[in-house]
């Protein structure tokens, strides 16, 4: 026994900065402690239990973050778990934005006043169409393992904003699209949909990971290792072929750009979109896209700044394709969860600006443009995807363009809220659309990129028509006799839908506190 | 104040190889060998799983083809994943497919007829333009490059498990502990979508509830007589007969009650005794 | 014979599989086939762990193999109650969802 003791090499344990990472320790505790309770409790109990304890943890993680961004700590960012996690600047705004666009997101899915018993099924194992299934539509109990999975959604999106290396972003992709695909197939109604949604989704995001990984496996034989300033710095100067670096580069971002619904790896979105229970929609729309693109940011920043010159044309062109794609196919759709998922598509091709507005100079201007562009699309999705909601016949939602017409006169409140959403969505002023617009094209000019922003403009205008024929059909049309009603919200969906009409408002008028505070810092290389 | 066969074993649990020097990375004629065996072999796994038209048969050629790349990683110089491939990959997660095969999609074979036009040509165009991209930048990207080889990482400090496993504890410790997030949400989602609850239906009862019942309700406690003895005629529709002679009506049943009497007259008739006679002829006991 | 050809190997391997993934009907076929994709990974990171001299190549193929499983779990689950609903796991019938 001596001789293995002492023969034993002592493992030296990493150095921990257990207050930067706080925030994504509470939310994975509270992720564990969710499924505990889940297991504990009797049925009766969970939902309100289950509440507290994820909106404590938002609020709890928040005021942790808020508590180390305040505290002394390097301006350049920390880099702790052995280099796996980098709690930068950008890191902390993207962990708040996500926190709070969560926060939103959990309130439209506890609600349970717009659907008696919530959008979540009771029991998802009965098979849809079978008795007992129609028994169960109208029961008031909901599956609420859906807090603890989105719970440990938010966790990976955090992690997957702050990894510092290739394996780290791997293993947080797939954490926290698992538990995305099996919140899609829970609705309470249109189960088909749904299920066939989250076969969808799951089918196409395993095939993405696959690229992303191979897209690692490429880098790490080119670079040696998989952290992102190591291939930085392997870029600059090695023995091993470009050949490597590229393909590699190519696979990565062909994964992180399905993950961000930007076209053509879009194929996805309508579909898991519209067959999605609305909440999870909302979380889907708003979250995903802000973890993603903090993915995308912090890959092109950090790993591939030296040679942007060789994947900036490939990058352009993929963005256009997007904005031509949201732009154009969102005029064909009939159904708003649809029309609202291409328009989401075009937004990823602005995103993608952004993203790529890297000058020669070192100084990446598109970070901060599109860390502002990321909130404000947020806020304004997760309230757009709460409107949806309220509007409802017997068979649920009423999602089809016809059944919209003349809800201003049913509804003027709910219209005129919808209304504004839109134009924040299309750019016009006084919203936060157009000031997210103006900072990403204004970094892209600084860039270099003149000829994207007309493009962009372009698709602008083409994507307003789309907004501005929802806006025409819900004020100047006469409401079908036997339309659908708009549901009057619980205290939920209120908070949520007012609080991404808001901010909105907010930074669309004051808009320099978010944007000076996105503009602090930049990605720890 | 241990035992020596104690000492034994901790000596020889603690033996490390030799630990070696630096050596150039050269490709053995065994490793050529192993390869060229194994790598076709691999190929064709693939292939037979793409081309299969039953499902379990494209199962049976997947698990071909990962038992070889087991057998690659090991004379790679990656023993202990080696063996995960064959134990964890091949042996828990190609069985868990065949199992759902064998439940859910056995019947379902591809059909023929294509829903996209021209899907399965463009497809094929696109793997084989994929392949030959590949192939040729990843052919051409490593000739100048040396292998270094783990023979230096597998022979010290605890061999190849031991460098893993300090690797997986120093600089990949938070991918380790994601990694339980992720299998806590795979538990999770297997028993949402296949458990269904007890949802507030009355369990059944007990035994002991029962007999409470029984004996509350004043009914008969014994259990009801069977049809008669089965001496005089063996038909279930045969009522039993009490110490009187009289049928007992609880060992009648409804169902048998509601057949018509006429078929079942001659069993009555027996029991009563008018039944129909034997004649001289017959062979009697000796009651005669 | 060098170490490179463990690699054409794997990319030849990680092709068929995503010819694969477009080409099949059977849902569960077609997640066999980004099983195979996520092999010829792995034989990627064992062959550049040997070239770069260094284990993290097999530590990243080993995480690899835990997310595999972890994906099976889920995705399987998912296609067993499609298939329980519908009697099929074709994914042409999951045409509900469309343009």
């Amino acid at each position: 026994m001596n001789l293995l003791v002492a023969q034993a090499q002592q493992i030296e344990a990493p150095q921990i900065d257990y207050g930067a990472i706080a925030p994504l320790l509470v939310v994975l505790g509270a992720a564990c402690m969710s499924v505990l309770l889940e297991a504990l409790l009797p049925k009766h109990q969970r939902w309100a239990v289950q509440l507290v304890l994820t909106l404590g943890t938002l609020v709890g993680a928040t005021g942790a973050l808020i508590f180390y961004a305040t505290s002394e700590r390097p301006a350049q960012g920390v880099a702790t778990l052995a280099g796996a996690i980098a709690v930068d600047s950008p890191s902390l705004f993207l962990w708040a934005t996500l926190l709070v666009l969560a926060f939103g997101s959990v309130l439209l899915i506890a609600d349970r006043s717009v659907e008696p018993g919530g959008a979540f099924v009771a029991q998802a194992a009965i098979r849809p169409g079978t008795i007992q299934d129609r028994a169960q539509a109208t029961k008031t109990g909901m599956q609420t393992e859906v807090f603890p999975l989105t719970l440990f959604a938010l966790g990976g999106m955090m992690t997957f904003v702050a990894s510092n290396d290739l394996l780290t972003m791997f293993v947080a992709l797939e954490v926290l699209s698992l538990p995305l695909y099996l919140m899609c197939g829970l609705a309470r109604r249109r189960r088909l949909l749904s299920q066939e949604a989250a076969v969808k989704y799951f089918l196409l995001g395993a095939f993405a990971s696959a690229f992303f990984l191979y897209g690692v496996a490429l880098l790490y034989g080119y670079a040696g290792s998989v952290k992102l300033s190591a291939i930085a710095t392997a870029a600059a100067g090695t023995d091993r072929s470009d050949t490597l670096l590229f393909a590699g580069f190519g696979l990565l971002v062909v994964g992180l750009l399905f993950k961000a619904a930007v076209g053509p790896f879009h194929s996805w979105t309508p579909d898991v979109y519209q067959g999605a229970p609305t909440p999870v929609t909302a979380f889907m729309a708003a979250c995903t896209k802000v973890a993603a693109f903090g993915g995308i940011l912090r890959v092109l920043t950090v790993a591939f700044e030296n040679t942007q010159w060789e994947w900036r044309g490939v990058l352009y062109g993929v963005a256009v394709v997007s904005m031509v794609i949201g732009a154009v196919l969102g005029l064909t759709q009939t159904d708003v969860k649809r029309m609202i998922a291409y328009s989401s598509v075009a937004h990823a091709g602005f995103l993608l600006i952004g993203s790529i507005a890297l000058t020669p100079e070192g100084t990446a201007p598109g970070v901060s443009a599109t860390l502002f562009y990321l909130l404000a699309y947020g806020f304004t999705t997760i309230a757009a995807f709460g409107i949806v909601s309220l509007v409802r016949n017997s068979d649920g939602e009423a999602t089809h363009l016809s059944q919209w017409a003349g809800l201003a006169k049913r509804s003027p409140i709910v219209a005129g809220v919808f209304t504004f959403l839109l134009l924040a969505l299309a750019g016009i002023p006084l919203t936060s659309g157009f000031i997210g617009k103006f900072v990403v094209f204004s970094a892209a000019i600084e860039a270099g990129l003149a000829p994207l922003v007309v493009i962009a403009l372009v698709a602008s205008a083409v994507a307003a028509f789309f907004y501005l024929r929802v806006i025409v059909l819900m004020y100047f049309s006469e409401p079908a006799p036997d339309g659908p009603t708009v549901t009057v919200p619980g205290a939920f969906t209120t908070i949520a839908i007012t609080l991404g009409a808001v901010v909105t408002l907010v930074l669309g008028l004051w808009p320099t506190f978010v944007l000076d505070w996105a503009g602090t810092g930049t990605f720890l290389s | 104040m241990s035992l020596p066969a104690v000492d034994v074993l901790s000596q020889f649990l603690a033996q490390q190889p030799e630990p070696v020097q630096r050596v150039v990375d050269t490709v053995t004629t065994g490793e050529a060998i192993a390869f060229w065996v194994l790598g076709p072999l691999a190929l064709a796994g693939a292939l037979g799983m793409l081309f299969a038209r039953n499902a379990v048969h494209s199962a049976l050629w997947l698990v071909v083809t990962m038992l070889s790349l087991g057998v690659l990683y090991m004379i790679q110089q990656a023993p202990f994943l080696g063996f995960v491939q064959i134990i964890v990959y091949t042996g828990a997660i190609m069985m868990l497919f065949l199992f759902v095969l064998m439940m859910v999609g056995r019947d379902s074979s591809d059909s023929v007829v294509e829903v996209i036009r021209g899907q399965r040509l463009a497809a094929a165009l696109l793997g084989i333009g994929f392949a030959v991209l590949m192939v040729g930048s990843v052919g051409r990207a490593l000739t100048s490059v040396q292998s270094k080889g783990l023979a230096e990482a597998n022979t010290t400090n605890g061999g190849n498990v031991g460098n893993i496993g300090t690797k997986l504890f120093t600089d990949y410790l938070f991918a380790f502990e994601l990694t339980s997030a992720l299998l806590i949400t795979a538990a999770l989602g297997a028993m949402i979508l296949a458990f269904v609850g007890r949802d507030g239906k009355p369990a059944r009862k007990t035994q002991k509830e029962l007999v409470e019942e029984r004996f509350q309700e004043g009914k008969r406690v014994g259990s009801i007589p069977g049809p008669g003895v089965f001496a005089t005629a063996n038909s279930v529709a045969t009522p039993a007969l009490l110490p009187d002679g009289s049928v007992s009506e609880e060992s009648l049943f409804e169902v048998i009650e509601a057949t018509d009497s006429s078929t079942l007259s001659d069993d009555l008739a027996e029991v009563a005794g008018t039944g129909h006679q034997p004649d001289s002829h017959a062979l009697k006991g000796s009651e005669s | 014979m060098t170490p490179t050809y463990y690699l054409l190997l794997s990319a030849l391997l990680f092709s068929i599989g995503a010819v694969g993934v477009l080409v099949r009907r059977n849902a569960i076929v077609v997640f066999m086939c980004v099983e195979l994709m996520l092999n010829a990974v792995n034989l990627s990171l064992v062959t550049f762990a040997r070239i770069n001299g260094s284990l993290d190549g097999q530590v990243m193929a080993f995480f690899v193999m835990v997310v595999a499983a972890a994906e099976v779990v889920v995705g399987l689950a998912i296609i067993m109650s499609i298939f329980r609903t519908r009697r099929s796991a074709s994914v042409d019938d999951s045409n509900l969802l469309k343009y």
